[in-house]
């Protein structure tokens, strides 16, 4: 199984972009960008900042999908 | 190929461990058959490497803090990346260090067998100074930062 995401989707809806968010949890650009990318899973403090952040709940933002 | 700040600072990191590399190393590499009271300008050399150190890094990084003014967050991606580079550093280091060991306890080993026989040319061949032990020393150093650093380099464009 691997973790996916909906960050890319949800950001735009909201109309942050990846700086902006990024400032509001506490992380970096580039940070934001390797999530998106499925490089980089996030800690689940992490995790929990950005589904508040979005408004979103945590199981809907994060997800795992069969291989 | 843009690069963030964090990278460039490597970038500096590797430069530097290079050109320490091929400008001091010589000196301790051509002394290394020497015991260190008879090393000629190793003081002078000692405040060299610092003055020269000093001044590189505080160029560079002055350098860099004009050319990106913005700070940037560090997070915990850059602390995983750290860590996983620095883990890597700690292990070469551990693995080069075992090695050396076994390589000194050898030598002294060769030079005592080399004693029973009498060979007195070869038996001095097999000398051992601390100069020599500091060459090897700071060659596995500069050799194993270069490594950490192109590691985390190579995590921070790929993680």
């Amino acid at each position: 199984m691997i973790l996916k995401n909906n960050l890319k989707e949800v950001r735009q809806n909201k109309g942050l972009t990846q700086e902006e968010l990024g400032a509001n949890v506490g992380v970096s650009r580039q940070t934001i960008i390797s999530i998106e990318r499925y490089r980089y899973k996030p800690t689940l403090e992490l995790a929990m900042k950005l589904a508040e952040k979005l408004n979103i709940k945590i199981e809907k933002l994060f997800y795992f999908e069969q291989e | 190929m843009l690069l963030s700040k964090k990278e460039i600072s490597i970038l500096i990191e590797i430069v530097y461990s290079i050109v320490f590399a091929l400008i001091f190393l010589p000196y301790f590499y051509e002394n290394q058959e020497k015991n260190l009271i008879l090393m000629d300008g190793l003081v002078e050399k000692i405040i060299q490497i610092i003055i020269c150190t000093v001044i590189y890094f505080a160029i560079a990084y002055s350098v860099l803090e004009v050319a990106f003014k913005k700070k940037e967050t560090r997070d915990e991606r850059d602390d995983m990346i750290n860590s996983k580079s620095y883990k890597l550093g700690y292990l070469l280091y551990e693995f080069s260090l075992f090695i050396f060991i076994g390589y000194v306890c050898s030598k002294f080993q060769n030079k005592e067998l080399l004693n029973l026989t009498g060979n007195i040319e070869l038996y001095s061949s097999f000398q051992l100074t601390d100069a020599g032990i500091i060459f090897i020393v700071l060659v596995l150093l500069a050799f194993i930062s270069v490594i950490k650093s192109i590691y985390q380099f190579y995590l921070y464009r790929t993680v």
